[in-house]
């Protein structure tokens, strides 16, 4: 492998690695707009000049590959500096220069790089700048805005519509400094991933429709989670302001979703917002159902489920919405009651495809972690009352107990028919956070957290194990799920009072050989890949 | 002076358009003899010869085809770069006009020692005459023979193709020009990797000039050594056109060897117009930085024109006289490149237009001496960095604008002098 010197550093990278990318492995950034690791290499935005020894001219650094030893590259030499300069100076004398009103302000490359290698001041003395009238809001799909007045050229866009996603919607149309990106007639930007197109452009041109004028960027707490909307698993950053979510975003991760997202998902967290949430537990008395305080909540629970009634069963219905913790302590539940009444239940959602570099990945259920809870042991027993027998048959009016954690566990919580047929156990309590029609049906009801408000793993549709974390505390009398479902378990056993999910995971991985030697503490942040009987072998 | 026309040898020569007639001046042996050849001792011919690119970049045409990958099964492509569009270029026009089988024999030749079987002459979309004077050409050298499974009976196939452009000065740049070929936009690609590697179709391609292609039929005919024997030195060889323009008596495509002084040339078309004094003139069309009456003895080759700070380009010579207003000349050409810069890398596209603004300001009036300043400390930041050369190519008059005349200018500003008065290029009177 060829050894290049870059700004006095001296590292060995494999032939035909580019300047930018080389430069990034000793912690040298070169800046760069049009450059993207994903999309072909066009060296058109200029920003990324180096100088390299023997060479007369400045090379732009991304369209320059290390092909042989001896390379000296020098990132912020006098001319490389000047040239970087001027290439700034360039971008902005027509930018309109709105960051007060740009939703792009405070994570903008222009702002960044006008910040290192610019210049504060401006030598472009023209009353009128190059403007697009009528071009600075073009809805150029359902998810993206466009304002070509901001747009600096760069084509991520043109070519992540062709590269990445193939459908080819967006285009280069006029030259010269009128040069401008659009759709063609009739052909909105409209394909599963067409937001991502946000994520790449490095200014304020293309905008979420989303996500518009919804939030100053700097106020969002940001935390990396993984999105709930199938079973692929996508990494994402949670981006919040105080416990109001306000984007998704997909967080770089090769191995499942690279670079992008797809629109469904970015829109998932919409749903805290559309449902109404449950606040306190509630417990039906003397056919009323008041609001109680916790203790005498889970008390109930605890009598319904111990009680064993001759008449019917106990039985427990999970969901690919619970963490791998909260799907093994339901597990550990049902030990507990004796029941072999349990089981998961998970919508079979339309496929949803990323591309990545390992040919893409593809999220086939509507809830992320059917995997996890089946590994956690929630598979339903033969001749055991499982998910089928208690939503499409009669199995529920055979139930004294009934327990569904997760009150929006998938289309039929909504539905009044199925809502009827669980509604037949002689005791039915719910957890979730959605107050439901299920939830409104039941005779308990216990308020959890959302998913931004506890932390767990999910497994995904390639066995890939993979770690979330609590964004922001759930509201005053909710509970994370674990921390409720601990509870529970402490009545029946005292040595699980108060165990925390990491406590959950690691007494989990000791049990289970598919995750041996693994602590939760120690979960890489891309995942880690799992073999787990159900899923079939991991990749 | 004494000099064979060797290139224009046809011109004016309708018979010459016809295959038949074009081998009554000699046509087509230079081809015979390549076929015979050895396709690597073409190219060392050509090499020997010392042909140097008649396009503008001036790079050696040996050389160039020396970079296509040998010994491979592999389709190979020659362009023929006929998209003549630098402001005050027309030679190639005429060459195509009058002579297009000297242009399909240096095709053929070039496809011969390259071992291509296609060659697509790409077109500028207004020469709409001499595409079709070439269509008629090519239709008749296939008819003899010339073209098509097996050229002059030697089993060599070669096909060549006219394929017009739609008017984009940028399509002249080699790989704008692919871009264009393959249907695509037209806007220049990131080099490394080069046409010869990676070229039209993603095939190897070799890209000349129709000048350049012209040469070869001749170098092939006469040899290199008589190539070698005309011009200034061995780096400056052959014959070469200059295409005259601007205030002179009689404008038009001149054929001298490489190297005549920009005297002799002005000498040869009838001197300036009606007499009056030279102010400037741009030796390479309009990329090419002016130069000052002050260097009218200038040798017009391609390193006496470099070592003067300009370029010898396409040999698209426009001359200006004292009446002249060179910030008004300059601000032309900004307009042309600001008009056809492709939007595609920074510098050429935002810096091409404010090279425009501040010109305009200046020439109208409105300017001061701080835009002269700005403009000389702006303008470097246009070239060098670019994508392709049309950033280059548009410093060029500016950078030589203030060079040259900046004391001038400054003198005008200060006495508010601008915009001075328009002298009519035409005297109507003198032509009635």
């Amino acid at each position: 492998m060829p050894i290049v010197t870059i700004d006095d550093r001296t590292l060995e990278v494999p032939t035909g690695t580019n300047l930018v990318e080389a430069a990034s492995r000793v912690g040298v950034q070169i800046p760069h707009y049009c450059y993207h690791p994903r999309l072909s290499v066009v060296g058109q935005c200029r920003m990324c000049m180096v100088e390299i020894q023997g060479m007369p001219k400045l090379q732009a650094a991304c369209s320059t590959q290390v092909v042989r030893d001896g390379m000296v590259v020098r990132t912020s030499s006098e001319t490389a500096a000047e040239a970087q300069r001027a290439i700034m100076e360039f971008l902005l004398i027509n930018h309109p220069l709105d960051c007060p009103i740009c939703d792009q302000a405070g994570e903008c490359g222009l702002q960044d790089y006008s910040f290192k290698h610019g210049q504060a001041f401006s030598r472009f003395r023209f009353e009128e700048k190059r403007t697009y009238p009528e071009k600075e809001r073009i809805p150029l799909g359902p998810h993206v805005m466009l304002n070509m007045n901001r747009c600096i050229q760069c084509t991520r866009c043109i070519r992540f519509t062709h590269e990445v996603t193939k459908t080819g919607e967006l285009s280069f149309f006029e030259r010269g400094s009128h040069a401008e990106i659009g759709t063609f007639p009739d052909k909105p930007l409209d394909n599963p991933l067409s937001t991502c197109v946000v994520d790449i452009c490095p200014v304020g041109a293309l905008t979420s429709t989303r996500f518009r004028f919804a939030e100053r960027v700097w106020y969002l707490d940001k935390k990396p989670s993984i999105c709930t909307g199938c079973d692929a698993g996508c990494n994402i950053t949670l981006e919040h302001r105080r416990g109001a979510i306000r984007r998704y975003k997909p967080r770089f991760n090769p191995e499942v979703n690279d670079y992008w997202m797809c629109d469904f998902g970015r829109a998932t967290h919409e749903r805290y917002q559309e449902l109404p949430r449950l606040a306190v537990p509630r417990l039906r008395k003397d056919g009323e159902v008041v609001a109680v305080g916790w203790r005498e909540a889970l008390d109930a629970l605890f009598h319904a489920l111990r009680a064993k009634r001759a008449d019917g069963a106990t039985a427990l219905l999970g969901s690919g919405f619970l963490s791998t913790e909260e799907a093994w302590l339901l597990r550990r539940l049902a030990g507990f009651v004796e029941t072999p009444h349990f089981s998961i239940w998970t919508d079979s959602g339309p496929a949803r495809a990323i591309p990545n570099p390992a040919g893409g990945i593809v999220g086939r259920e509507a809830a992320p972690n059917r995997r996890g809870a089946e590994l956690a042991g929630l598979v339903a027993e033969e001749g055991g009352l499982d998910a089928e027998a208690l939503l499409l048959g009669d199995g529920a009016s055979r139930c004294a107990t009934l327990l569904v954690a997760d009150s929006d566990f998938g289309k039929a919580a909504h539905d009044p028919k199925i809502v009827e047929r669980l509604r037949a156990a002689h005791f039915l309590a719910v957890m979730g956070w959605a107050d439901t029609p299920l939830a409104r049906a039941a005779d308990l009801v216990l308020p959890v957290a959302t998913h931004a408000e506890r932390d767990g793993t999910f497994v995904n549709v390639n066995g890939r194990l993979q770690r979330f974390e609590r964004a922001f505390p759930p509201p005053s009398h909710v509970r994370p799920a674990i921390e409720v479902l601990a509870d529970l378990l402490s009545r029946f056993d005292p040595k699980w009072a108060s165990v925390s999910t990491a406590v959950v995971f690691d007494l989990l991985a000791e049990e289970l050989p598919a995750l041996a030697g693994l602590r939760w503490a120690e979960i890489p942040a891309t995942g880690v890949p799992i073999v787990h009987a159900s899923a079939g072998a991991a990749p | 002076m004494a000099f064979e026309r060797v290139l224009t040898r046809n011109v004016g020569r309708a018979a010459a358009r016809t295959v038949r007639g074009y081998r009554e001046s000699g046509g087509y042996e230079a081809l015979g003899r390549a076929l015979k050849l050895d396709p690597g001792e073409i190219v060392e011919e050509v090499k020997r010869s010392g042909l140097r690119g008649r396009g503008g970049a001036g790079f050696p045409c040996g050389a160039k085809w020396g970079f296509v990958p040998r010994g491979t099964d592999r389709t190979k492509y020659i362009v023929c770069n006929a998209d003549e569009s630098e402001p005050g270029t027309f030679k190639d026009r005429l060459l195509m006009e009058h002579d297009p089988h000297q242009l399909i024999e240096g095709c053929v030749i070039a496809g011969r020692a390259v071992a291509a079987n296609t060659t697509y002459i790409y077109i500028r979309g207004e020469y709409t005459h001499a595409a079709r004077v070439l269509e008629e050409a090519i239709r008749d050298a296939y008819d003899q023979g010339v073209l098509g499974a097996s050229v002059l009976g030697s089993g060599f196939r070669h096909d060549v193709y006219v394929h017009r452009g739609a008017g984009a000065y940028i399509c002249g740049e080699e790989t704008g020009m692919l871009e264009s070929l393959e249907g695509k936009r037209g806007q220049p690609r990131v080099k490394p990797p080069f046409p010869a590697v990676v070229g039209a179709f993603g095939a190897p391609t070799v890209i000349n000039n129709v000048e350049t292609l012209c040469c070869v039929t001749h170098i092939l005919q006469r040899g290199s050594e008589w190539f070698k024997s005309i011009g200034t030195d061995e780096r400056n060889t052959g014959p070469k056109l200059y295409a005259i323009s601007g205030h002179v008596e009689r404008p038009g495509t001149y054929e001298y060897p490489i190297g005549v002084t920009f005297q002799e040339l002005l000498d040869g078309c009838g001197g300036m117009y009606r007499g009056r004094a030279l102010k400037a003139f741009i030796p390479g069309g309009a990329s090419a930085p002016m130069l000052t009456a002050a260097e009218s003895g200038i040798r017009m080759d391609f390193d006496n024109l470099a070592k003067a700070g300009s370029m010898l380009g396409s040999a698209a010579v426009i001359v200006m006289d004292e009446t002249t207003c060179v910030v008004r000349a300059a601000l032309r050409l900004a307009r042309f490149f600001a008009h056809e810069s492709c939007g595609q890398c920074t510098p050429c596209r935002e810096g091409t237009n404010w090279m425009r603004l501040v010109l305009e300001r200046i020439e109208s009036g409105h300017g001061s001496e701080a835009d002269l300043d700005l403009l000389a400390r702006v303008v470097p930041n246009v070239g060098g960095i670019s994508l392709c050369a049309l950033g280059d190519a548009a410093q060029g008059p500016v950078k030589s604008l203030i060079e040259k005349f900046g004391d001038e200018i400054r003198d005008n500003l200060r006495n508010r002098r601008y915009p001075l008065p328009r002298v009519p290029f035409f005297d109507l009177g003198a032509v009635a």
